[in-house]
């Protein structure tokens, strides 16, 4: 049955892999054997503090068990082989849980994880032949390990794919992991930099206390001929295993059997009861509508909070770190990403675009109540982390860069949002999640929105820092302004027209193939 | 202007392709004003896509909609006006409440904040969504997803209503309440077009109907003629020319 199981998933894999998506794939190869590679090096190098390769060894192999246990749990669900598909199957759930482990084990990024395993047979070697085959077996178990705790994971934690709030919970886990990767960049060379040192005895035990630590922990052991240790660690590994071997069949019965998750139902306080806030025009519907939408809409939600983790974070680490130049600028990462983040107004809300459709001249307001409300949430937000963290960081020289860049952005987004809104519409995909196109789509959008928003101010102040003129840097802020206002206006004006002119075509591509 | 004998809605030669497949090909359909119009075809025989042309959320490949004289591509807010929408299977905005809804979609149309509230206080009442007034739809069944919709398409009071499969998935206490509402609302002067799989409920409320089938009209006008004399869904298979198969192979099923 395994074997069928693993056509099953080689046959989807193809389909999946046809036509332009290999590309992607080959480049989440290529980054994948490079993080591969860095860490068998970690392996290899010398330490000048005894025991800090174990250390740093340990940390990687924690880093690689919960890419394995997040990888899944973030695209759902074993992306290929659901476990939906089997629910109405008469096959005794023990038998199934057999198989369905089995095939798990038939997966390329087994080939990844040798390579970065192989740290511990690199990392042993150092020390002689029996620290070199503790490192063999460690590695093999840690496979083992990462392969059976991710299979185990999603029936665990994985949410129902069927239920619509279901997915809510993968949208929460995919934003926090690409949140901390990205702040990674800034905490991996500060924990690499204690552990080799040994400044951390604490983070390196532990690194060490973990799981996914003791392999290290039995190579190490190794080396310093401690048998006793290395047999506690590798017994340890492998009585892990067996744990969640055991535990598997039952949970994996309890998933097939639960129905989708019903979670709390929320209730909203009438809207009619409320005084209203906004106009009562079609503007302000659109404006309420989007505002509700922000606060509620779990997406929506989630990318503001990355927008605003990362924006803030970054400057804030590097702060600790004793450089606080970047702390004026938090206001401004964290706009870009709120930008990019909302590029896809009209994918994002699905079908749901006939209702706009089907009320006369309703494009209009539509266009500039969700540019208002996006304007409404994020613009007053980075305003204000400028301000702060600029005041805090006591870096005087910046006002006029961050006073010129800021409005400039937040005005200019705006408009280029709605316009990209209309022109490049994302459906998503078949679980409801962003599709490849909407997440390339995001990332390119980081790099654009800030040049075009604010190459003009950017082209004053570098000349008037080159100049060393304080006039020129902050003749920036008002001719930022005056740019960023054209270019909402025409955006605005273009997007809306598109939407008035190519509705009917803008919601064909939102629509399931007809 | 709408009454008289302007239709309700005509289709003039309309055409629809997708690819190689003809979806809707050359139909020329009428429906008289103030009458309750079925639109019966089997699966894939080109009924959402009609309407979908009808109310301006898909552009023909050639020629016309109107809604009482207006065209719907040529004049589209001037046709919109006149019409309500009920769509099969399209999403909502879903973490807004039913009355959320109502009242963005009221306010979007114009119309003041008090009537679209008294209407909405009423349109939830008698749809039985009271209950859930403060509930958001993402939280909704799939019947209560189809009333609310309804509600949309009802909410400014239009000359013509436009129905997707609107009895789809409701429960029989809902579909006799919907039932009564159309009813009233084609005796009070207004006309309905709705599509169904199911023929029993297209005798029981229409007066007109409409067989399609491979993208064609095969047969329209008053429900009496179009059956001449058989029950609907006799008629419906003679004219599509089907055979109702599951005589023939599956021996072994139930052996």
């Amino acid at each position: 049955m395994a074997r069928v199981l693993i056509q099953m998933r080689a046959a989807i894999m193809r389909r999946a892999t046809s036509g332009r998506r290999w590309i992607g794939i080959l480049l989440l190869a290529l980054l994948v054997t490079l993080l591969a590679v860095t860490t068998l090096l970690a392996g290899l190098v010398h330490y000048r503090y005894p025991g800090a390769g174990a250390d740093v060894v340990a940390t990687l192999s924690l880093g690689w068990l919960l890419g394995w246990i997040a990888g899944p749990l973030l695209t759902g669900d074993d992306a290929a082989l659901r476990m939906d598909y089997f629910k109405l199957l008469p096959i005794p759930p023990r038998r199934l849980a057999r198989a369905m482990l089995g095939a798990a084990f038939a997966n390329v990024s087994l080939v990844f994880s040798l390579i970065a395993f192989a740290a511990l047979i690199a990392l042993g070697a150092r020390s002689g032949v029996a620290a070199a085959f503790t490192g063999v077996v460690a590695t093999a178990l840690d496979l083992v390990l990462a392969v059976v705790a991710s299979t185990v994971a999603v029936a665990a934690f994985g949410p129902t794919i069927s239920s619509r709030r279901g997915r809510d919970f993968g949208t929460i886990l995919l934003a926090l992991t690409i949140t901390l990767l990205s702040l990674a960049s800034g905490l991996v060379p500060l924990i690499a930099k204690r552990l080799t040192n040994g400044h951390s005895p604490v983070l390196a035990a532990v690194v060490r206390i973990l799981p996914s630590g003791w392999g290290a922990v039995a190579v190490d052991a190794a080396g310093r001929s401690d048998w006793g240790l290395v047999a506690l660690a590798l017994g340890g590994l492998a009585a892990a295993i067996g744990a969640l071997v055991v535990a598997w069949p039952p949970l994996l019965a309890r998933r097939l059997t639960m129905s989708a998750r019903g979670g709390r139902r929320r209730t909203h306080g009438s809207a009619a009861a409320r005084e209203p806030v906004l106009p009562l025009t079609p503007l302000g519907a659109v404006i309420g509508k989007e505002l509700r939408m922000y606060s509620r809409s779990v997406l929506r939600s989630v990318m503001l909070m990355i927008s605003f983790l990362v924006g803030v974070l970054v400057g804030v680490i590097s702060a600790l770190g004793g450089k606080t130049e970047g702390l004026p600028f938090a206001g401004l990462l964290f706009t870009v990403i709120a930008a990019a983040c909302f590029t896809n107004f009209y994918g994002d809300d699905g079908t749901s675009l006939w209702l706009t459709l089907v009320v006369p001249g309703a494009e209009r307001p539509d266009v500039r109540g969700r540019v208002w409300a996006w304007f409404l949430v994020v613009g007053p937000a980075g305003l204000l982390i400028t301000i702060v963290f600029t005041a805090i960081s006591g870096q005087t020289w910046s006002w006029p860069w961050v006073l010129a860049g800021e409005p400039a952005l937040i005005i200019g987004s705006a408009g280029l949002l709605a316009l990209t809104g209309v022109v490049s519409v994302n459906a998503p995909d078949a679980d409801g999640g962003p599709s490849p196109a909407r997440v390339l789509k995001t990332h390119l959008a980081l790099i654009v929105i800030p040049v075009v928003t604010l190459f003009p101010a950017a082209a004053l102040l570098a000349a008037g820092a080159a100049g060393h003129s304080l006039a020129l840097r902050w003749l920036a802020v008002p001719a930022g302004l005056a740019w960023a206002a054209w270019l909402c206006r025409y955006s605005v004006m273009r997007a809306q027209r598109r939407l008035q002119t190519q509705g009917p075509e803008i919601f064909a591509r939102l629509r399931p193939a007809s | 202007m709408n009454g008289g004998s302007v239709p309700a809605l005509e289709f003039a030669g309309l055409t629809k392709r997708f690819g190689e497949n003809v979806a809707v090909d050359h139909i020329d359909l009428v429906v008289p004003p103030g009458s309750f119009l079925g639109l019966v075809g089997p699966n894939g025989a080109g009924k959402t896509t009609s309407l979908s042309m009808a109310v301006g959320l898909l552009r023909p490949d050639s020629g016309t909609a109107a809604i009482f004289g207006r065209d719907v591509w040529a004049d589209p807010v001037a046709a919109k006006a006149l019409i309500g929408v009920l769509p099969d299977g399209l999403a909502l905005p879903d973490r807004l409440s039913g009355r959320e809804i109502l009242l963005y979609l009221g306010l979007l149309r114009g119309m003041s904040r008090e009537v679209v509230l008294q209407r909405a206080d009423e349109l939830l009442r008698v749809l039985e969504l009271d209950g859930a007034e403060g509930t958001p739809v993402v939280d909704y069944s799939t019947g209560m997803r189809k009333k609310i919709t309804l509600a949309t398409a009802l909410l400014h009071s239009p000359k013509l209503l436009v129905l997707d499969e609107p009895f789809e998935a409701v429960d029989p206490v809902s579909a006799a309440t919907i039932r009564t509402i159309l009813q009233r609302f084609v005796a009070a002067g207004g006309s309905v077009i709705f599509s169904s799989h199911v023929m029993p409920l297209v005798e029981r409320l229409c007066d007109h109907v409409a067989v399609i089938a491979r993208g064609k009209v095969l047969a329209s006008g008053p429900l009496d003629e179009v059956r001449g004399g058989q029950p609907l869904e006799d008629a419906f298979v003679h004219i599509v020319g089907a055979r109702a198969g599951g005589a023939e192979g599956l021996s072994w099923l139930a052996s």
